[in-house]
């Protein structure tokens, strides 16, 4: 399964026509066929990061259903609705993305992903995305020992972060080395927390020994919040 | 067919095996399939822009293709291959290409060689554009009406043709981004066009210039060589 990532710079006055379009036309028309489904759709947090940049992640079957989709919106039935995201947005960036081994998510069911655009409480994510100076296959298996087994020991009462999917990027769709962690906020008041610490993150003393273990692969990743939409299929 | 374009930031002192991974690597080992061949292998001539550029294109046959040789290399019999190039190369960035309507075509998947023959480098200008919001279909049109042709006419600035005209695949890269990859065929006016002026009259409305200017004013340049041994010249 792949994961078309796209982050959309959108232009500030066309910032509810464009969630618009994807929530009463893009949805629906992927939805009409059984190969891709809208998913995630993520304000950037104001106040966190760059302003009006939406993420959405579209699920696809496999390559052959994103070529077809590409091409759909290059020159085919979809071009027009494609035309209309593009006049509402300064440029956006795409990458395909696939789970690595360990990801909790790694295949979904497309038949059972909302389309009606059903509304639900908001929920923020930290998306991080690392590029280390090892070889990718060893900060996925450092993520995998390191981070992904200590988080899942926390107890439900005292996490942060749930880690839904881990991806790497597929071959030529964007930079390598990079993987990404897709992380549900699942206390606010521990964001704030984190936030508002002064604690320095001494590896001797944080938790465990990760980030001091992780330094030795990498040192540069970026942490996105993202807040779903209220009518996102997945949040 | 597609296009996979990806552009290495080499670690200097590994400069030469990064380039042997590419040819006695990953251009023998495509040839074995049928899905995916080496294209090009260029490295960004020195003088410039950014040291220890490279810059490779391989084609796929499709979508289907491209994603049955990402598997090979995030967990497939090319895991070990990408995971050595890891470590000959700081970075590097993909994008995944349509070619557009009118480009030129480099021919069949099946001929492209994939025995390292030796040519004489060539140097290709390879330009990337960023149409505004919503222009994208007319920029394309119109380079295809109308610079396309100018490349072609006589007296033209610079003596290259494009050998491929292409754009990012939604969700494969930015969006709307067109790239296209230039011939030179003479030096010399490439050397004019770095050391003079524009002459006015290209700047006149009515010249492509001018005109090209409703649509986009971002592009960039890049001066590449081919390898000597690049699948294709």
């Amino acid at each position: 399964m792949l994961f078309m990532h796209e982050t959309h710079k959108v232009i500030g006055r066309q910032a509810s026509a464009f969630e618009a379009i994807y929530r009463d036309e893009w949805m629906g028309a992927l939805a009409q066929g059984d190969d891709a489904r809208l998913v995630w759709y993520l304000n950037h947090t104001m106040g966190s990061g760059p302003a009006y940049q939406v993420v959405t992640i579209t699920a696809l079957t496999d390559g052959a259903a994103w070529e077809t989709l590409a091409q759909r919106m290059l020159s085919g039935d979809l071009n027009e609705l494609a035309a209309r995201l593009e006049a509402s947005r300064y440029e956006v960036r795409g990458k395909l993305l696939t789970p690595v081994y360990w990801s909790a998510l790694q295949q979904l069911e497309l038949a059972d992903v909302p389309t009606d655009g059903r509304e639900h409480d908001l929920s923020v994510y930290m998306e991080d995305t690392g590029w280390p100076d090892s070889t990718l296959d060893e900060y996925i298996e450092l993520w995998d020992h390191e981070y992904w087994h200590y988080m899942r020991q926390i107890p439900p009462e005292k996490k942060l972060l749930d880690i839904q999917a881990c991806f790497q990027v597929a071959h030529g769709s964007g930079i390598r080395p990079e993987a990404i962690l897709m992380q549900k906020i699942m206390n606010f008041s521990t964001l704030g927390g984190l936030l508002t610490s002064v604690e320095v993150h001494d590896p001797t003393t944080w938790p465990g020994t990760y980030m001091s273990r992780a330094l030795e692969l990498r040192d540069q990743w970026e942490s996105k919040l993202l807040r779903t939409s209220k009518w996102s299929p997945l949040w | 067919m597609l296009f996979v374009h990806e552009v290495h930031k080499v670690v200097g002192k590994a400069a030469a095996r990064f380039e042997d991974a590419y040819r006695n690597g990953w251009m023998p080992t495509l040839a074995e399939g049928s899905d995916a061949r080496l294209v090009w292998y260029f490295d960004l001539a020195h003088g410039s822009g950014l040291a220890y550029r490279t810059v490779t294109v391989t084609a796929v046959r499709d979508g289907a293709a491209w994603s049955r040789l990402a598997e090979r290399l995030a967990s497939g019999d090319l895991q070990s291959w990408a995971r050595d190039l890891d470590g000959l190369q700081h970075e590097s960035v993909g994008r995944i290409m349509a070619p557009l309507e009118w480009s030129p075509s480099i021919g069949s998947l099946d001929d492209i060689p994939t025995e390292p023959t030796e040519h004489e480098p060539t140097i290709y200008m390879e330009d990337t554009m960023w149409p505004f919001p919503g222009q994208v279909r007319r920029y394309i049109e119109a380079a295809g009406n109308i610079y396309q042709r100018a490349l072609g006419a006589e007296g033209s600035q610079v003596q290259m043709h494009i050998e491929l005209a292409l754009q990012s695949m939604p969700g494969a890269g930015r969006y709307p981004e067109v790239t296209l990859m230039q011939k030179l065929s003479s030096l010399p006016p490439l050397i004019r066009l770095l050391t003079q002026d524009v002459p006015p009259e290209v700047l006149e409305p009515g010249s492509w210039m001018h005109e090209a200017l409703d649509l986009r004013d971002q592009w960039r340049s890049k001066l590449l060589r081919t390898a000597v041994w690049s699948p294709l010249p």
